[in-house]
């Protein structure tokens, strides 16, 4: 087993079973917890990430494959490919990824942390992964969210095109652009920008 | 330089006296808070009451007398509008009777600068906890002022923690006796509300409120503290892979928190960076903070027309341009 990284509160190393190469994603124990609390954040959010995983490949969305879950593990799938930040050419892939986006949100996910570091180029097909902050609801404040981060981390043009493609047959679209730019006009996320 | 600072955003009447970096005296009257929580306008009358012999009592202890001072820094804001206008006269009247600048500090700029200050930190990660804020920051070098990496969505932790201390009908309704009576309480599961590196305070305290019938006043204190910490510590964390920083430090009024400082204790141990806080009388809101600000702004030959020393009860740490 080789560890490939640690997060605040996962640690993922990857294997093979059964001639499947697989990524373990263990939450680890926080010693400033309480166990109690520590042990049912860390159960919960396992079980959600793996029924998150669940619902969108049932939606076709290209995500991880589910192998096992366990009580604060799970497996599944390991992807090789290019992260969408690692990659020169977004435009191309933009158009899609607002469809994906359209689609995840129609299935009630929210990613929670939608940026081009969660998106996997291979072969051709667009994954969107870790689902560690991932939340199961219809909020349109939350999906509003998911843009705003998005938007933060494209360029300009890029998003344009992401936009006009989640937008395309979406019967939220508008209530979820009009929460976006209420978001935007909270002041903190006008000077909220890291160096 | 000799500086003097005079802080009154809320229930203190602080005035501190600094000489290059040391603190001479740090004076404060603090306004007896009851379980109806703060009346702004009976705050004020207190402050109004006590700010002169505050301030004498300030000069007193430092072993100064008032024609050696160099220049005066007064709370801007964020704060109570009546109470903040008893700091700002107090401050204008200094400076025009002794003929000296005056400066308008950010409250929540200066809880950071004195911790780092007073502790020797070069950039740490921030979090600032107090009554009305708890934030998250980083030090923007090129422009010159902090910028907020996450925040409370709704209240201040502070203020929820007093507010459950009330409702639960505590005779010392604030954080030092929750802190004593939540000690080795019983975990009841309560919500947890963490967005990336926001997190938020109402829900939980609406949820332990609502426990009062069926469980006790020491588990309900325990579980509350034990959940809004834990929050805060997880955004930190956050924070901290994120920025990369090698220095943590918790500053603001809820920083005299044992158990908030041993949790955070355990993050930098785990990472291997270094935390600090600051001591108590520097956590809670006092005039020598503004002074430090004050002072090393004066250094840096910033001067504000005593016409533009404005208060702002609404004053962001993220809008405060800092030179120091």
């Amino acid at each position: 087993m080789v560890e490939i990284y640690e997060g605040a509160e996962a640690i993922a190393s990857c294997d093979i079973i059964y001639n499947t190469e697989v990524l373990i994603k263990t939450r680890f124990c926080k010693k400033y917890r309480v166990t109690s609390l520590d042990e049912e954040l860390r159960e919960f959010r396992t079980k959600r990430e793996a029924k998150i995983l669940g619902i969108l490949e049932k939606a076709s969305i290209y995500v991880p494959r589910l192998i096992a879950v366990g009580k604060y593990t799970i497996i599944m799938e390991r992807i090789h490919g290019v992260l969408l930040r690692d990659t020169k050419q977004k435009t191309n892939v933009m158009k899609k990824i607002g469809i994906i986006a359209k689609k995840m949100h129609a299935c009630g996910v929210v990613h929670g942390d939608f940026t081009p570091a969660n998106i996997i180029i291979s072969k051709n097909k667009i994954y969107i992964i870790d689902f560690g902050l991932g939340l199961i609801t219809n909020s349109i404040e939350e999906k509003a969210l998911d843009l705003l981060l998005f938007k933060r981390s494209v360029d300009k043009k890029d998003f344009e095109i992401f936009i006009k493609a989640y937008a395309k047959d979406n019967f939220e679209y508008k209530k979820v652009i009009g929460k976006l730019n209420d978001i935007e006009k909270r002041g903190r996320y006008q000077i909220r920008t890291l160096e | 330089m000799l500086v003097i600072g005079i802080e009154s955003s809320a229930h203190t009447f602080g005035v501190g006296i600094v000489k290059d970096g040391k603190v001479l005296s740090n004076a404060k009257s603090m306004y007896k808070i009851t379980n109806k929580g703060m009346i702004p306008i009976e705050v004020a009358e207190h402050h109004i009451e006590n700010a002169a012999s505050t301030i004498k009592k300030a000069v007193l202890e430092a072993g100064i007398s008032f024609k050696e001072l160099e220049g005066v820094g007064y709370t801007m804001g964020p704060g109570l509008g009546p109470c903040l206008q008893v700091g700002q006269l107090s401050a204008k009247a200094l400076a025009y009777k002794l003929n000296i600048p005056l400066l308008p500090i950010n409250h929540g700029l200066a809880h950071i600068e004195i911790t780092k200050h007073m502790e020797r930190l070069k950039d740490p990660l921030v979090l600032y906890v107090s009554g009305g804020n708890s934030q998250l920051l980083v030090f923007n070098k090129e422009e010159r002022r902090y910028i907020i990496l996450g925040e409370t969505f709704d209240m201040g932790v502070g203020n929820a923690i007093d507010n459950l201390a009330r409702k639960l009908g505590l005779e010392h309704a604030w954080g030092s006796e929750v802190e004593k009576l939540a000690k080795d309480g019983k975990y009841i599961k309560m919500p947890y509300t963490v967005k990336g590196m926001d997190f938020a305070f109402t829900g939980l305290l609406t949820n332990a409120i609502g426990m009062l019938k069926k469980y006790s006043v020491k588990d309900i204190l325990f579980s509350f503290q034990e959940t809004a910490f834990a929050q805060l510590c997880e955004a930190t964390e956050r924070a901290l892979l994120l920025t990369k920083k090698s220095e943590l430090c918790v500053c603001g009024g809820v920083a005299q928190n044992n158990r908030l400082a041993e949790m955070l204790t355990s993050i930098a141990e785990e990472h291997n960076i270094r935390f600090a806080r600051t001591k108590n009388e520097f956590n809670s809101d006092n005039g020598a903070m503004i002074a430090i600000v004050a002072e090393k702004e004066f250094l840096k030959g910033k001067r504000c027309s005593i016409k533009r020393c404005d208060i702002k009860q609404r004053y962001r740490v993220d809008e405060a341009v800092f030179y120091g």
